[in-house]
């Protein structure tokens, strides 16, 4: 068991090694650069020379990666060229918003999603299952920065019982009943697609289970339906619903742009996007690794968790 | 064609297709509709509300017709969303074929290569893309294709690697086919369903993708329309003007959610499984649909059975599988359910507590009284405790009908405890002594063990084990030895025997096996077609059977050191139960069927001990 | 109140019973909203003006502008004089003034604050870098000739040197503080101004509070807090629901929710010009009657009135109102002309020419460049010139632009805030200033007469000479119409009812010494 996770972990540093390389070499295909993106107006050719040199940027490509990795493997990810701040103190910030974000998100859309995909399947055909397979299919329909935008339009500027943006209250706030407040809207809406696809899934895969012998062999036995349902039927199809779980995690961090932008959350998919249009490489290639990174392991307990809840893996 | 039917057939999916066609048809044919022109402005007249003069869904912030831009605007997001989906396809479907089909070092680094994809967040991927490319909707359409690729990789490879390791496959490499004539002529067809299956999914994701970009600012160059542009342009205006966001807005949704359930419709006529029949969840019981249980009859059977019906009803038709069988099973009393696979006996052992799959299952007649009371007429929990209680079954292939996941100790402990309050540490302990009674050497041990890590017949003892949990007055058990080799199934059965004259507990034995039949039951009922049409004592019917069907099964046993004896295998198949033939079922394959035979009911006719539904038996004169 | 839409009076009923409205910021703190997060608050590595809104409050420079006014007055320095030849400025420094820190402002903080911009061997230059140390590229020799007195040696006579010291690259810094924090000094800063800055939390606020021994009287505010909400309609959103007192960079068309209802709306005319470069250098443009037919076309009036709703004026040529005494207002708009400007397309021989048109996405002063570049592009079709757009995010457009528009585009999008008349039209309208000589002049326009005109009002030291030659190279530009003007942005800002003392500058600098909250 250790040793698989020390070897998978080990397998996650050439995917992100090359996604390093890859998100260099992007940035070196965009046109314009760090100096006329600071210089703005400003941004002379003259200006800029001077200003690349300054940063370092006039050296080649190559040059500038290698040293970059070196400087990765002592633990420094350099200093950001737009907020003039390391780079970590920023991804990390950054990052720990997103995954407050994503985490709420995902909690409610594992919760909902898993809900809804049993009832449904135990209400297969009942007017439940055809009113919550309706809703769910309007879920994962609806553009999801749409529905921000809809959503601060009724809560926040209409009925003024949530915050329209932003993690915390400026004053008196900053305690955990404010970060919910802020979460709640930005959390809904960034788990709605999410839910939409787990309880879909929930719903063939507990289906799919219903129909096999064991379950039989179970009602033979004499165990309670909802036993059956959440016991025995649930368990089963859990083992093929979490990867879909892991996948959507990412799905959640990667649609946590949308969201950012749409609520103003202080995540690290709209600090990318910043960064990208401020041609900030350092602070992308920081971005991305915690990104990737953290793609790859929720994947990976995606995996664990399969593996821990059925034997027939190994792991 | 058929597809189509079966798409048509579903009704949300009729009506998503029917909406998406509207959409489709009013933007194929907006330069021929009197709208306004899109991109000419007039800011005198900007930001008017929906159903104003001249315009009837409003004007957007440099006052041009918000309908027009939306129709017009359609048309380029559906454009671009199909065209994405279809590059994504062509490229992700080659590439998991390819990696496939190829295996070995290619399948790994491309798969690596795909992983890395995925790890990198889509969207920014696709901003990089746009950044690289320039803007405008064609890169957009690029970016959205690339992000997609993976999507499609991953699955069709998964999907080639199980079919290049199929028996046609190796035929045709073997017949020295080209890999790329492989490729082309047996892989893509049996691919194909489940690249329009992605497809179908994924399509209605990429518009909205493609309108995200829009969105962000990334996608069609002004004065063009597309509905994202046009969400992302209303999205400013969001607190003053917010038809400007809500109308390309509901547009988008309107459009994912038809091609989503069209969707939807496609993935169920397509996929091989679902077009079976419906996923459909068995029903806690068989549906019960009976005029009204038949008179008790005076019995002192524990199990008296009469006139028992079950159908399958599966779309227009009905298979009778269980065509009314009257049986009865008396305390301590082992009966033999005999018949080729189709003949019913499976059914009709799920019928007696109901767990016969339902839908499509429905029992349409008959009673199944244990100790007088009617099993069918229960309520869920009066069934709930008779099942595994007093009558518990033994099914075949212990792999599929033992929880993969769950302990076997843990299932036997739940068993118990369905039915008797003891504390779960007497009801382990209680397991494991079943399970050395069962013979299952180092018991406790094996108790922690998962059914996957026994073999086949440590797996069938503890099946056994598990119908005696509760010490039942009936055990069913369903062929609980055709997944056995020879020494196994003979230590098996011995077992039961010794166990229901040990517990004076009653069995009826599930096989299509005389030999087994002639080992361990008192009485033997052979049944043909969902109906009994031979019933006695096994010694009698073993020795002089009557229903030609029993001869020629009969004759079908090689007997223990009777040597070589020519195996009569017998002509013909039985007869689909959804048309049975009138008269005596078995007629068409009888060498002795005369026209009478043909026509009208043939009933069962009784004397003494046995019954036969023949109108000519053997031994009979004629 | 503003209109309810109707979905929202539906749930009338259920907000009656919600829980009471967000909470109120407190008194005598300021809470405003910004359009972005601070990249720095070091005065000298920073370019937004949404940067210099805070930094205005927390430094201070030699001089700065006069309220209301682009002249320089005294502010560190109690006054200065000029050498005869224009080339040496020596300031008296205000005696007693201290930084935040404690430290003293004296001759050799100035020094230090100028050597480290400008001269590379200095220990402390590589805290930068300096994107806007080229405003003192005419500075040879910065000396502190005592305690008090400073001189500036420049390389050749400047006269718009006074008002780049009043510009937040000249706003002095403390001198130990960046000795202690070193290249972290942006996130530590400490200047002299009316507020002292307390804290930095990122992407979430930056808050400064009272420097109750301010040199010019302690503000009465207590604290700012200074919020970025980069998404417009959010920080409508905050203002209406009382998140924030101040709002900047109000959106057109929510002015018109802002003025009254419990607000009240500010607007400043500054030093700014939003136009379209014509690439005379080849094409349709290279002939003048095209590039004044293209300033006939487009209806201006429609484009500030309705697409921006009033937040701007119609510009009459390259240089701003706002720099009053080099305005000359003897110039009237382009009118609106199309027949005019078929009529002059059809004597060049380029009626129906095609023409590609870099907008830009975003971007420092552009107003609303996508939504201005359509009604543009339509209004251009109307007579019969057939534009084609591409959009760029703002980085990569300059990076299109600033290098000339040769062989690639026709027209493109720009705008500038500037701080002297000089600024703009010597950096992009000079022959010397074409891309490849390393200037702006991105359309390369060329006519000797105006280069001639502006190197002169560059030296002369004499305002009522300078105005002159400016108001003399105005009308040249005008008529040669090198660029298509469009506006001139009207800055604006809302407050709350509880905000009083609030006024906007031409400098577009956010001044809040004197607001007061109740």
């Amino acid at each position: 068991m250790l040793s698989y996770l020390i070897k998978r972990l080990i397998a996650l540093v050439p995917v992100l090694l090359g996604l390093t390389v890859i998100v260099f070499a992007i940035m070196a295909l965009i046109p314009g650069d760090p100096a006329t993106a600071i210089l703005g107006s400003f941004a002379t050719p003259e200006n800029v020379e001077k200003l690349n040199r300054d940063l370092g940027l006039d050296k080649p490509q190559v040059q500038q990666y290698l040293i970059w990795l070196g400087n990765l493997l002592q633990g420094d990810l350099g200093r950001s060229y737009s907020l003039n701040r390391p780079v970590l103190d920023e991804v990390l910030e950054r990052f720990s918003a997103t995954l407050i974000l994503a985490g709420a998100a995902l909690l409610l859309c594992t919760i909902w999603g898993l809900l809804i995909g049993i009832w449904t399947a135990a209400r297969q055909y009942g007017w439940t299952d055809k009113i919550l397979t309706f809703v769910v299919l309007i879920g994962i329909s609806v553009p999801s920065f749409w529905l921000g935008l809809l959503l601060i339009l009724l809560f926040a500027v209409e009925l003024r019982w949530l915050p329209a943006s932003g993690m915390f209250a400026i004053y008196g706030g900053g305690d955990l009943p404010d970060l919910l407040r802020h979460l709640i809207l930005p959390a809904l809406t960034l788990s709605v697609v999410a839910t939409g696809v787990i309880a879909r899934l929930t719903r063939s895969a507990m289906l799919e289970v219903l129909r096999q012998d064991f379950i039989r062999t179970a009602r033979a036995k004499g165990v309670s339906e909802t036993r059956v349902l959440y016991g025995h039927a649930f368990k089963a199809a859990l083992v093929s619903i979490i990867p879909v779980i892991g996948v959507q995690a990412g799905f959640v961090l990667g649609g946590a742009v949308y969201i950012e932008t749409v609520f103003q959350w202080p995540g690290v998919g709209r600090m990318l996007v910043q960064a990208i249009s401020t041609r900030d490489i350092l602070l992308v290639q920081g971005g991305v690794i915690v990104v990737a990174a953290s793609y790859v392991l929720f994947n990976l307990l995606a995996d664990l968790s399969q593996s821990w809840l059925d034997p027939r893996v190994k792991a | 064609m058929v597809t189509l039917k079966l798409i048509l057939r579903n009704r949300l999916a009729a009506f998503g297709g029917i909406v998406l066609l509207a959409v489709c048809c009013v933007a194929l044919l907006a330069p021929l509709l009197p709208l306004a022109d899109p991109d000419i402005t007039d800011p005198v007249n900007r930001l008017k509300r929906p159903f104003s003069d001249g315009a009837l869904l409003g004007t957007d912030h440099l006052g041009r017709d918000l309908l027009s831009r939306l129709i017009w605007g359609t048309r380029l997001s559906l454009a671009v969303g199909i065209a994405a989906a279809l590059i994504a396809a062509f490229i992700g479907s080659a590439i998991g074929i390819v990696a496939g089909f190829y295996g070995g070092r290619i399948d790994d680094l491309t798969m690596r290569g795909i992983d890395m994809l995925m790890a990198f967040p889509y969207i920014l991927l696709a901003l990089a893309i746009v950044a690289v490319l320039g803007p405008g909707l064609l890169n957009a359409l690029y970016a959205v294709a690339v992000v997609n690729i993976p999507f499609f990789a991953r699955n069709i490879r998964g999907v080639t690697v199980s079919i290049a390791h199929r028996e046609f496959v190796d035929a045709a490499r073997l017949s020295g086919m080209g890999r790329l004539r492989i490729i082309w002529s047996e892989i893509l067809p049996n691919v194909l369903p489940v690249i329009v299956i992605a497809m179908s999914t994924t399509i209605g994701w990429m518009i909205l993708e493609t309108a995200g970009l829009s969105f962000l600012g990334l996608g069609s160059q002004p004065p063009q329309a597309d509905l994202g542009s046009m969400l992302g342009e209303g999205r400013k205006l969001l607190i003053n003007a917010p038809h400007a966001s809500i109308v390309p807005g509901v547009m988008i949704f309107v459009i994912v959610m038809s091609v989503n359930l069209l969707g939807d419709g496609v993935r169920d006529a397509l996929d091989p499984r679902l077009r079976a029949g419906a996923l459909s969840r068995p029903a806690a019981a068989t549906r019960v649909e009976r005029p009204s249980p038949p008179a008790a009859g005076k019995t002192d059977a524990l199990l008296q059975v009469v006139d028992l019906q079950t159908e399958f009803q599966v779309g227009p038709r009905t298979y009778k599988a269980v065509g009314g069988v009257d049986f009865e099973v008396a305390p301590g009393e082992c009966l033999g359910l005999i018949g080729e696979s189709g003949s019913g006996k499976s059914v009709t052992a799920l019928s007696l507590l109901g767990l016969v799959a339902s839908p499509p299952g429905v029992i349409a007649g008959g009673a199944v009284r244990l100790d007088g009371e009617d099993t069918l007429s229960m309520n869920g929990e009066a069934l709930r405790r008779v099942r595994g209680g007093r009558v518990a079954y033994v099914f075949q292939d212990p792999l599929a009908t033992l929880h993969p996941l769950y302990r076997v100790g843990d299932q036997m402990v739940e068993a118990i405890r369905s039915h008797r309050p003891l504390s779960r540490q007497e009801a382990w302990n209680h397991s494991v002594a079943l399970l050395e009674k069962v013979r299952i050497p180092n018991a406790a041990a094996r108790a922690k063990a998962y059914p996957h890590e026994l073999s086949g017949g440590m797996r069938q003892r503890v099946g056994i084990a598990l119908a005696l949990v509760n010490d039942p007055d009936l055990v069913i058990a369903d062929e609980p030895t055709t997944a056995l080799d020879v020494t196994v199934q003979a230590q098996v059965l011995a077992l039961l025997d010794e166990l229901r004259r040990e517990r004076n507990m009653a069995l009826i034995f599930i096989t299509h096996d005389f030999g087994v039949v002639a080992q361990l039951c008192d009485r033997v009922a052979v049944m043909y077609a969902g109906r009994i049409v031979e019933t006695g004592p096994t010694e009698e019917v073993l020795a002089a059977p009557r229903h030609p069907y029993t001869r020629r099964l009969i004759a079908c046993v090689p007997e223990l050191g009777g040597g070589r004896r020519a195996l009569s295998a017998i002509p013909g198949l039985p007869p689909p139960v959804d048309a049975l033939p009138a008269g005596c079922a078995f007629a068409p394959r009888c060498d002795k069927a005369q026209n009478a035979c043909r026509q009208g009911e043939v009933v069962l006719q009784s004397c003494g001990m046995r019954a036969v539904r023949c109108l000519f038996p053997e031994g009979a004169t004629p | 109140m503003k209109k309810l839409s109707p979905w929202a009076l539906g749930l009338a009923a259920v907000a009656l019973a919600a829980p009471a409205a967000l909470a109120q910021t407190p008194p005598n703190v300021l809470v405003v909203g910004q359009i972005a997060e601070p990249k720095s608050l070091d005065p000298h590595a920073v370019t937004a003006v949404n940067d210099f809104r805070i930094l205005m409050n927390v430094y201070d420079g030699l001089v700065r502008y006069k309220d209301g006014t682009l002249e320089v007055e005294p502010s560190l320095a109690s006054s200065w004089s000029i050498s005869e030849d224009g080339t040496e400025y020596t300031f008296e420094l205000r005696q007693g003034v201290t930084f935040h820190d404690g430290t003293p402002v004296n001759a050799a903080a100035v020094e230090f604050n100028f050597d480290r911009m400008l001269d590379e061997s200095h220990p402390f230059h590589d805290t930068g870098p300096f994107p806007l140390s080229f405003f003192f590229s005419a500075v040879e020799d910065v000396e502190a000739l005592d305690d008090d007195t400073v001189k500036f040696t420049l390389n050749a006579p400047y006269a718009p040197f006074l008002s780049n010291l009043a510009y937040p690259t000249g706003l002095i810094v403390s001198p130990e503080a960046v000795k202690t924090h070193g290249a972290d000094f942006g996130r530590n800063p400490a200047g002299s101004g009316p507020f002292k800055f307390a804290e930095w939390e990122s992407n979430a606020k930056v808050v400064v509070v009272r420097n109750e021994d301010y040199w010019g009287g302690a503000p009465s505010l207590e604290a700012i807090v200074f919020r970025p909400i980069t998404d417009a309609n959010t920080r409508v959103a905050e203002m209406l629901s009382g998140g924030i007192d101040i709002m900047v960079e109000v959106p057109p068309d929510s002015v018109a929710t802002f003025d009254g209802n419990g607000f009240q709306l500010h607007e400043q005319a500054g030093p700014h010009l939003w136009f379209l470069i014509l690439n005379a250098k080849e094409g349709p443009f290279a002939d003048k009657r095209v590039r004044q037919a293209v300033n006939y076309a487009i209806d201006k009036k429609a484009l500030v009135e309705q697409i921006l709703q009033g937040t701007a004026e119609v510009a009459s040529g390259p240089t701003p109102p706002a720099f009053a005494w080099a305005y000359n207002d003897a110039l009237q708009p382009y009118p609106h002309n199309p027949e005019k400007a078929k009529a002059l397309l059809e004597e060049a021989g380029h009626a129906g020419a095609e023409l590609t048109f870099y907008v830009t996405e975003g971007g420092s002063g552009m107003l609303d460049p996508v939504p201005m570049g359509a009604a543009i592009q339509a209004d251009l079709a109307k007579v019969g010139l057939d534009v084609k757009i591409e959009t760029y995010e703002w980085n990569t457009f300059l990076g299109q632009v600033n290098p000339g528009l040769e062989g690639k585009a026709d027209m493109a999008e720009m705008a500038w805030m500037t701080n002297d008349p000089d600024t703009l039209p010597y950096l992009a309208l000079r022959t010397e200033a074409w891309p490849d000589k390393g200037g702006f002049n991105s359309g390369y326009y060329s006519n000797p007469e105006v280069d001639k005109l502006l190197e002169a009002a560059r030296s002369a030291t004499d305002q009522a000479e300078r105005a002159r030659l400016y108001k003399e190279m105005q009308a040249i530009v005008y008529e040669d119409a090198p660029w298509a003007f469009i506006a001139n942005w009207k800055q604006n800002a809302a407050t709350s009812e509880r905000v009083s003392n609030f006024k906007l500058q031409p400098s577009f600098f956010l001044l809040l010494k004197d607001v007061s909250k109740s």
